[in-house]
């Protein structure tokens, strides 16, 4: 493997640094719970390499060819956990295999983002026309539309970003982005006027206004923040944050991983992980820079959307800058199948970039 | 299958449009950044803050309130247990059905439960706040049946204070009540709202011995309020017991015989001032202070015509009559003027064209200075009147202590008024009127004195003229003596205190209903006019409130003094008849005590 040393070694690190803490941190934020998460988190982050080294092992551009396979087998997945799955937490989109659990919507996300990067690549063009558009628009439309019918409207969500990232990168035009932005304004108020559950209004709301009721839905909001601003510049020590230790902190080791961290490790300890994640996002950016064809650009651009919107939405939600939802934190956050599918987008960012020379 | 490889249509388009969306997260990342910058340092302090008041709760120790004893060591106030009835605010799920259900419960309207609420809950902690006291033991057990409905509702155990001699120590003990806003804002450190402290008396002055130090418990608990472990633990410091000089035998005596009178007695340990006996009537039960004073009592209190909260022995003052001829006497024969010197007495006297009475219409006749004590004579009083000039006398009234407080550790005490020709101008805005020094010859007129600054006029007398602090509390410090300008002879202070023993024990004295055999008792009785002398008959046929108030101030045994007791009754009619024979009760108790003590003892006085 004479070209190893020529891989970019950013990604990996970056990655294998945010789930080392991911595991400390888990570890803490549930040692007051009964039961340790750590063995299991220990374990998907294995299952993670195995998968990143198997996806190094196969040439992007074959998982490209693949890509309809893959499509219609996500979309046979999340049809059969719509028919048989068991309604978990109100949305049913946790699909029972052993114990483990997998989340047929995370493999969705990825066999689209492949979809698209091979429609996308074939578009010879600067921006792309309205009939690209209609033709991508299907293709995300598939499978946001089941997972929508599953109730999972967050991971319905985490489709945007990614495939905005995609067509961007591919070349849109200011007036459709105008009018997608209109679409998608006009949906939001509509859902808002219409079908919205309380429990979302409720998210809003207490996202507005935390401190209105702060036993009610801004008990989260509130406790997070206390959580994160009790840690100050240092924290508490590791394993001393009182927030997280005690359980006034819901979720604390899935989607309010970074609470505990932010308690336990203060400011610079959340400056930390935050600049890992930098250095996740600016290393793939410089894969994709040296990347040898459209197809990597693409594929990379989906994974970077995907990737930095999770981050994005994770860390501010904490913090009370965005309303909460169900976002869990790459690498950090407890949860086996999103693990899984983050190891995987670091395989995909060194296999374009460990195939970036002709002859391979 | 190929025809996607090695596309590089656009390529350098398509990587700088990504290097310009992670360029825009980048920059997210850092916005988002300063969101923790500011919530964790900026305002760090203060999440900080919420954090620990999330997971630390504070359970006050209550520091049990010291015990007061009498000299003899049997206790005067006391704590016993009460329940209490307490919400936790952390448990409350609807703080609106708490209230009702309570209500229910108590008795008590809602609001009024929420109103105590509302007063008594204390800043960021989460110790129950109590809002009932004194509950019966039904209440107990119905709110104890309802605990699991009403998790957040709580019975305590508390102390509640017992003033087991009730009204007979009211005025010097005085009582608990709430503490008020403007407590709380004098010193924030030692109150918080809801606490007990004392308002009157000896556990309001001796407040913060008696309070001690409550302790804490601080636990750590979860986000259910459930245990987790102790984070902090200091012991309550109890408060100090304090033992008065105060001999109860003594003080129930006075009480009693003040029953259904109007008035005060003080008994005084003539050497060192310690108050053996301080009694005020009308009282008042101090155990309906503690814990919650209903409105109508303290009501009815406050509207009574005889003001039972004051205490009479050092808040009232009253002309001091025919007692203060003991000044007079001292200052007659410091002055130089002849003990032996005779005036006739023929039931009156007329002087700057005004006639002034004696007590004895038919007149006394021929008399010295020891005969015009032991008679009570004004008209002798009268002619030192006429000699001595308002200075002097005023002078020597200073000498024994009157005109200033005493400082005993009770508050609110009056200092009386010693009259002069400056008082005059001052007080008055006239010229002092020689006729005036005539009325305080004997004890009449503007000149008004606590029946506390009597006694301890009387001890100046016993104890070779030293003024004494008299003092509640027993303690080894010394006794604060002074002797004051100008010296007295010891001689002049002998020969009153003879004339005062023929008052007593001589045939035909005023305070011969005062003596006791084998006791050698010396008083002077004091008749204090309340109406104008031209309407003045005869005290059983006047009103009740315009009879004389009667004074007796004493000391004995004659020998080797031990005791002063000063009796004053407000409309109480003559000194010799309504004073005199209640200071022997004194006295018969004292010597009961004393023989209880001491059986072996040879026989005191002769």
């Amino acid at each position: 493997m004479r070209r190893l040393g020529n891989i970019h070694w950013g990604p990996l690190l970056a990655a294998l640094a945010l789930a080392v803490i991911g595991l400390a941190t888990v570890s803490s934020a549930s040692s007051e719970t009964g039961t340790d998460y750590l063995p299991r988190q220990a374990l998907w982050i294995g299952v993670g390499l195995i998968a990143l080294l198997i996806v190094v092992a196969i040439d992007y551009h074959a998982l490209l060819d693949l890509a309809p396979i893959f499509y219609a087998g996500s979309i046979a997945l999340l049809v059969a956990v719509l028919l048989i799955a068991r309604e978990i937490g109100g949305a049913r989109s946790w699909f029972g295999i052993g114990s483990l659990g997998g989340q047929p919507s995370e493999i969705a996300k990825l066999a689209t983002i492949l979809m698209l990067a091979r429609y996308l690549t074939r578009v010879r063009r600067p921006h792309l026309d309205f009939g690209h558009l209609v033709v991508a628009g299907i293709i995300t439309a598939i499978p946001v539309g089941l997972v929508v019918l599953q109730n999972d409207l967050g991971s319905a969500a985490m489709f945007g970003p990614m495939v905005a990232a995609m067509l961007l990168v591919g070349g849109l035009r200011l007036k459709h982005i105008l009018i997608g932005l209109l679409v998608v304004s006009i949906f939001a108020v509509g859902y808002w006027a219409t079908g919205a559950r309380s429990h979302q209004v409720q998210r809003i709301v207490s996202f507005l206004k935390p401190d209105k009721d702060p036993l009610g839905a801004g008990y989260q909001v509130r406790q997070s923040k206390i959580a994160v601003g009790s840690g100050q510049w240092v924290g508490r020590g590791y394993g001393q944050g009182t927030q997280s230790q005690l359980r006034f902190l819901p979720a604390r080791h899935t989607d309010f991983v970074v609470a505990v961290l932010a308690e336990e490790w203060g400011f610079l300890g959340v400056l930390g992980v935050l600049g890992l994640y930098g250095v996740f996002l600016t290393s793939t950016a410089q894969v994709a820079a040296r990347s040898r064809d459209r197809a990597g650009i693409l594929l990379l651009a989906g994974l970077l959307g995907l990737f930095s919107f999770h981050v994005l939405y994770n860390t501010a939600m904490v913090v009370g800058l965005l309303p909460m939802t169900g976002i869990p934190l790459p690498f950090l956050s407890y949860g086996g199948s999103f693990m899984l599918v983050n190891f995987l987008i670091t395989g995909l960012v060194l296999n374009v970039d460990y195939r970036r020379y002709v002859n391979r | 299958m190929n025809v996607i490889r090695e596309d590089r249509f656009h390529r350098t388009l398509l990587v700088r449009r990504l290097t310009r969306l992670t360029g825009l997260s980048i920059g997210a990342l850092m916005l988002i950044s300063l969101g923790y910058w500011r919530v964790q340092v900026a305002e760090g302090a203060h999440y900080r803050q919420l954090a620990d008041n999330n997971r630390l709760r504070k359970l006050t120790i209550e520091a049990p309130r010291g015990w007061i004893y009498d000299r003899n060591g049997r206790p005067l106030a006391e704590n016993i247990p009460n329940y209490a009835l307490s919400i936790d605010r952390g448990l409350a799920r609807d703080l609106d059905a708490t209230f009702a259900f309570a209500s229910t419960l108590l008795g008590v309207p809602a609001e009024e439960l929420e109103r105590r609420f509302a007063a008594r809950r204390s800043g960021p902690g989460f110790a129950p706040v109590i809002i009932a006291q004194d509950l019966d033991l039904t209440t107990v057990a119905r709110a104890g049946v309802e605990q699991l409905e009403h998790p957040e509702i709580g019975v305590e155990i508390a102390h509640r204070r017992l003033y087991r001699q009730a009204h007979q120590t009211a005025h010097l003990l005085g009582y608990l009540g709430e503490v008020s806003q403007a407590d709380l804002n004098r010193e924030p450190q030692s109150y918080q709202p809801g606490d007990l402290i004392g308002k009157k008396g000896i556990e309001k002055i001796f407040d913060h011995r008696l309070r001690g130090e409550d302790g804490a418990r601080v636990a750590v608990v979860d986000s259910h309020g459930r245990f987790i472990e102790e984070f902090d633990h200091h012991p309550a410091r109890p408060g100090e017991a304090l033992t008065l000089a105060l001999d109860l035998d003594l003080q129930q005596t006075a009480a009693e015989l003040l029953e259904d009178k109007v008035g005060a007695i003080v008994a005084m340990d003539p050497w060192n001032g310690e108050i053996l006996a301080m009694a005020s009537a009308p009282s008042f039960d101090p155990n309906r202070f503690v814990g919650r004073l209903d409105p109508e009592t303290w009501r009815a209190l406050l509207d009574h015509p005889q003001n039972p909260l004051q205490n009479r022995s050092q808040q009232n003052r009253y002309p001091p009559a025919s007692v203060f001829k003991i000044v007079m006497a001292v200052a007659a024969i410091e002055s130089g003027l002849d003990p032996n010197e005779t005036v006739y007495c023929r039931g009156y006297s007329v002087i700057y064209n005004h006639r002034y009475r004696c007590g004895n219409a038919a007149g006394h006749g021929r008399l010295d200075l020891r005969g015009a004590i032991k008679h009570s004579c004004n008209v002798y009083f009268h002619q030192l009147g006429q000699r001595l000039d308002i200075e002097l006398i005023a002078r020597y009234a200073r000498r024994f202590g009157l005109g200033r407080v005493t400082g005993l550790e009770l508050d609110s005490e009056q200092a009386g008024v010693v009259p002069d020709s400056r008082w005059s101008l001052e007080a008055r805005g006239t010229p002092w009127y020689p006729g005036e020094t005539i009325s305080v010859a004997t004890g009449q007129g503007p000149i008004l004195l606590t029946p506390l600054q009597m006694a301890r006029l009387m001890a100046a007398l016993v104890n070779g003229g030293d003024l004494i602090t008299p003092r509640l509390v027993r303690t080894d410090e010394p006794a604060v003596r002074e002797r004051p300008e100008p010296a007295l002879r010891d001689s002049t202070l002998a020969m009153v205190r003879e004339a005062l023993w023929a008052v007593v024990n001589e045939p035909n004295g005023t305070g011969g209903r005062a003596r006791i055999a084998d006791f050698e008792i010396a008083g002077k009785t004091g008749t204090a006019q309340v109406v104008r002398q031209a309407t003045w008959t005869s005290n059983e046929k006047l009103a009740p409130d315009q009879r004389d108030h009667a004074w007796f101030a004493s000391f004995a045994p004659f020998d080797s003094p031990r005791l002063v007791v000063v009796v004053f009754v407000e409309h109480g009619g003559t000194g010799s008849r309504a004073a005199a024979p209640l200071a022997r009760a004194m006295y018969e108790t004292y010597l009961a005590r004393q023989n209880q003590d001491a059986p072996q003892a040879p026989a005191v006085g002769g």
